[in-house]
């Protein structure tokens, strides 16, 4: 009854939660937006399917109406493509064809017995807004992250306010109950699971601009797509992390970080005050004299301050004549140095140094695009990296007097919308033909071949849309028809295409401070975790690299994939454990500006200077 | 020192290259064993990519019998071989031929083209110790001569200057293999061809480098621009001052920076594989032998043949100072691309010394085919056929 094509899709979901943010216009699932609960979104549902398929739950009464409250609108076969290339929609409809069949045969669903806790919960939150079932339960127990194990939680509940919250504190102190917080009912890190409560902050999602003050105060529900599209109504934009991820969870977790860091700054620079509460249930806020100090850094692995129920984060102003730049390199170093001496003179706002898996990836609609994209980058082309700038005018005029060659928001426009003809071989195969001292880009580019390129690429939404499955190529052409698809600037500031790193396996990435004036460093780190992931059989790459506080620091990203359903990758990880791990311990303990991320998670409100210059 | 040519078994590095292949093709149809040192790629191990070649070649189940596939690597110490094929080689290896070599011009290659053409170099002859070869074949190229002007000598002489990464490393080759063969009392050839092509009479090749580059890319604009023109209004087209004829000429503006004084020297391979065996044969004392073409071919000659071939029109060759005045357009800038690194080779007036093995050749009717019309002619035709190699099952 199960169909194995569905079962294997459903097993491949990454837990981004892109189904849980309208980030095409295209709306969102209408189940999942009346009901709140993860299970109710495409995200819920693939989890579900895949638990069927395995016998791990039953039939229940939750399952019945998640799987019946589904309308087969075909969303999430959009959203999700976009950005894993995976086709929900078959697991959706396999899902209710099962229940249907199931009802049919005059099977009875499981019904959650009675609960007083649970009634208790029903109490604080409403009662529709608390669950025990399993089907609900179950989407809220595991994640793609390979180092942790399944674990389903008692409860799941889904406050509305900050006194909910505190309530919920309470009662979960009374019971001796374990509880977690779940900013978008995602964990991709494996962090946020409990045998006992899990607080989805899915209804919290109250955004205030204060545009005299520049700042913005956002509930624990607010994602970081959603907070950047209200402060752009205002001509404001936030520094955010990945779309769907929520502002507070990411302040509190990491600290917030992107390309923008190089202007806005990381972790306590982002925001201005955020209140918490504490173990008891009483709220506080970092700008209280008696708060606990959040603001420092220990070198270890700390509990977060408590319950983020607000921050106040700081927005920045935008200027009309904002453009992207691309500043292609054949040689990393140089690259790096470039964008340390963009951080350096204070030149543009986010910048980064991308490598061309990352660029070939973000750029390509199709995961079997992005390989050929990739290979004509590197080998046709010889763009090893690239630096990629945003800036006004005056930046990047200064950009241009640093660098001649560089790919201007038209040249970029042209090479998404083309890129399918971009990785032509036949194309390819001429331009890798060319036996020169320069890499090929470097005439390739340039603005007299401009003509050229455009009569070979012939850029448009329908050339963009023959990177995709036929069915989906009208949706396509429609999406690349819309400017900020093609726009370097809304594009790094809704990230939706930075999700796509998924695309192929799971991502298990990781995120080091680097002391920016030692290049070397920064070398030793990338070469070193390729050598541990190439002694497991794991496959890898470099991510990015951003600068931050003038260039004299950048953090650094650099990835495994995995498949997170192949129980020997999963082995894999876990042997390369034993030598990333103390590698990274020991550099972050011992080389001045490294500092690992994973001494930095809990700690995301303390102040940079911190960890950065300790 | 008596070589025995019947029935030797040779060993043949880059056997599955353009000059390699046709060597191993050659050597087997004349019932000699060989042994083909070949590298896996992408996937097709060194067995089924010299299988697909040989399938190429059309020769039969039978003439293959006498291969041996060596599954290496030259850049490896050992050549990367398993200890069996390495015991095969230091057993039966008589007489080596290595063709294997990295042609790439670039700077920004350098260390992969030191890596194939000097180190790999030297991994084969530490091998050749261990082996009864008593012949070695070095495939070079006549452009060790480097910047010389003038006579250049058929023997191995002292050259400072280079043009490229490439010729400096074939020359430094050279000298090692003539340290290492004087050392060790073994006779060596060393072949300096000058440009190959493919086959004089059925313009058949596998490999569309070298001269095929520069007409692949006007192939290409033209390609480009008459899809451009049947389905864009030639928008584009009219950018670049591109437009169809009524009679289906192409108007193509390309101006290609000669001049009438020089040209490229081209052989095709049916050549070079003839002289190769005839030289083997009838130089027992070894030696280093041009085997170029007497005749030069100018650029303009090229240009006058591609536009009869392709029905083009604009493209024409022009002396330097055209472009100060007028600077070049993307198509030409992306043309000059293909050509500036065989601009050497476009204005040689280097003269290569071939009078020991013209006789030798001429003697045994060995002679260079004219590159004429004709011959240009069934080497488009197979180009495009095959659509620049890309529809052949070789690679």
């Amino acid at each position: 009854m199960f169909s194995e094509q569905a079962g294997r899709t459903a097993g491949q979901c990454r837990h981004y939660a892109m189904c849980k943010i309208d980030y095409l216009g295209t709306g969102l699932c209408s189940s999942g937006e009346q009901n709140h609960y993860v299970s109710h979104f495409p995200q819920g549902r693939m989890d579900i399917y895949h638990a069927l398929c395995r016998g791990l739950i039953p039939v229940t009464a939750g399952l019945v109406e998640i799987a019946e409250s589904c309308d087969l609108c075909g969303i999430c076969d959009k959203q999700c493509h976009f950005v894993t290339g995976l086709r929900p929609l078959e697991v959706m409809k396999a899902l209710k064809s099962y229940v249907r069949q199931w009802l049919k045969q005059g099977n009875q669903p499981v019904q959650p017995g009675n609960d007083p806790d649970l009634e208790k919960l029903r109490g604080i939150v409403g009662q529709k807004w608390a669950s025990k079932d399993p089907a609900i339960l179950l989407t809220y127990a595991d994640d793609p992250f390979p180092l942790a194990e399944m674990r389903m939680p008692r409860y799941v509940v889904l406050p509305r306010t900050r006194e909910e919250v505190a309530n919920l504190v309470r009662f979960a102190n009374d019971r001796d109950l374990p509880y977690v917080v779940r900013g978008n009912g995602g964990s991709v890190f494996g962090f946020v699971f409990s045998h006992g409560l899990v607080m989805d902050m899915n209804r919290m999602k109250g955004i205030e601009i204060d545009p005299e003050n520049w700042t913005a105060r956002v509930e624990p529900g607010v994602t970081s797509f959603e907070l950047q599209k209200e402060a752009l109504r205002h001509g404001l934009r936030a520094n955010t992390a990945e779309p769907a991820a929520t502002v507070c969870g990411n302040i509190v977790c990491t600290g917030l970080f992107s390309t923008w860091s190089n202007a806005y700054g990381v972790n306590a620079d982002t925001f201005v005050d955020m209140e918490f509460i504490d173990s008891r249930g009483d709220f506080f806020r970092l700008n209280d004299p008696g708060a606990p100090n959040a603001f420092c850094f220990e070198h270890k692995l700390t509990p977060p301050p408590g319950i983020c129920t607000l921050a106040h984060v700081r927005l920045h102003p935008t200027t009309e004549d904002e453009e992207g730049l691309m500043i292609p390199f054949d040689d990393f170093e140089e690259a790096v140095l470039f964008a340390r001496e963009l951080g350096r003179r204070r030149i543009g706002l986010a910048v980064g140094v991308l490598g061309g898996h990352y660029l070939s990836t973000f750029m390509s609609p199709s995961a079997e695009l992005a390989d050929k994209v990739r290979y004509g980058l590197s080998q046709a082309l010889g763009i090893g990296c690239v630096v990629f700038m945003i800036g006004d005018r005056f930046a990047r005029q200064a950009v241009r007097s640093m660098h001649e060659l560089v790919i201007d928001s038209k040249l970029f426009k042209m090479l998404m919308l083309g890129l399918p003809r971009l990785a032509d071989d036949e194309w390819l195969e001429l331009v890798s033909g060319m036996d020169t001292d320069k890499p090929p880009y470097a005439m390739l580019l340039s603005r007299e071949m401009h003509s050229l390129l455009e009569a070979v690429l012939r850029p448009s939404p329908e050339t963009a849309a023959l990177a995709v499955d036929e069915d989906l190529r009208d949706f396509y052409t429609r999406l690349y028809a819309r400017p900020e698809m093609t726009d370097m600037v809304w594009l790094n500031m809704f990230r939706i295409i930075s999700a796509r790193m998924s695309r192929r396996k799971h991502m298990f990435a990781f995120l080091v401070y680097v002391p920016l004036d030692r290049v070397e460093v920064t070398r030793q780190i990338c070469t070193e975790l390729g050598r541990i992931a190439d002694s497991h059989g794991i496959e890898h790459d470099y991510g990015f690299l951003t600068p931050l506080d003038m260039g004299k620091r950048g953090i650094l990203e650099y990835d495994y994939y995995i498949d997170h359903q192949d129980p020997l990758e999963k082995e894999k990880i876990r042997q390369a454990l034993k030598e990333f791990e103390p590698y990274l311990d020991n550099l972050s303990a011992t080389t001045k500006g490294v500092k690992w991320l994973k001494y930095i998670f809990s700690q995301g409100c303390a102040r940079k200077e911190a960890f950065l210059y300790t | 020192m008596v070589i025995k040519h019947k029935q030797q078994t040779f060993l043949v590095t880059g056997g599955t290259g353009f000059l390699g292949s046709h060597i191993v093709a050659s050597l087997l149809s004349r019932g000699h064993r060989v042994l083909v040192l070949a590298r896996e790629r992408e996937q097709t191990s060194a067995a089924g990519r010299m299988d697909r070649l040989l399938n190429w070649f059309g020769l039969s189940r039978e003439q293959r019998r006498d291969m041996k596939i060596l599954q290496g690597d030259l850049n490896l110490p050992g050549l990367g071989l398993k200890a069996r094929d390495a015991e095969t080689m230091a057993e039966e290896a008589q007489e080596i031929i290595h063709c294997a070599s990295d042609t790439s011009f670039s700077a920004r290659r350098r260390e992969q083209v030191e890596k194939t053409n000097v180190l790999g170099l030297e991994n084969l002859l530490h091998m050749v110790r261990k082996s009864p070869c008593r012949a070695f074949h070095l495939v070079s190229t006549a452009y060790v001569a480097g910047r010389q002007r003038g006579l250049c000598a058929e023997g191995i002489r002292e050259v400072r200057e280079f043009h490229n990464v490439y010729e400096e490393t074939k020359f430094r080759a050279e000298k090692m293999a003539a340290r290492h063969c004087a050392d060790n009392g073994i006779t060596l050839y060393v072949y300096r061809p000058s440009i190959v092509y493919g086959d004089s009479n059925t313009g058949r090749t596998t490999l569309f480098n070298a001269l095929y580059y520069p007409i692949r890319t006007l192939h290409f604009f033209q390609k480009l621009y008459t899809r451009d023109i049947l389905e864009n209004q030639g928008k584009k087209a009219r950018e670049m001052g591109v437009r169809l004829e009524k009679d289906g000429i192409m108007h193509l503006p390309v101006r290609i920076k000669s001049s009438d004084e020089c040209g490229l020297n081209l052989i095709p391979v049916n050549y070079f594989v003839e002289a190769f065996m005839t030289l083997r044969r009838e130089c027992p004392e070894g030696g280093v032998f041009h085997v170029v073409n007497p005749r030069s071919t100018t650029i303009s000659l090229l240009a006058d043949y591609t536009r009869r071939f392709f029905r083009l029109e604009g493209v024409r060759v022009v002396a330097p100072e055209e472009f100060i005045k007028q600077p070049r357009n993307g198509l030409e800038i992306l043309f000059d691309n293909h050509i500036r690194y065989y601009s050497p080779y476009m204005q040689d007036k280097r003269i290569f010394e071939h009078s020991r093995t013209g006789a030798i050749l001429s003697g045994q009717n060995v002679t260079c085919p004219e590159f004429s019309y004709k011959v240009f002619d069934a080497c488009m035709h197979y180009a495009v056929q095959t659509d620049w190699g890309r529809l052949l099952l070789v690679k």
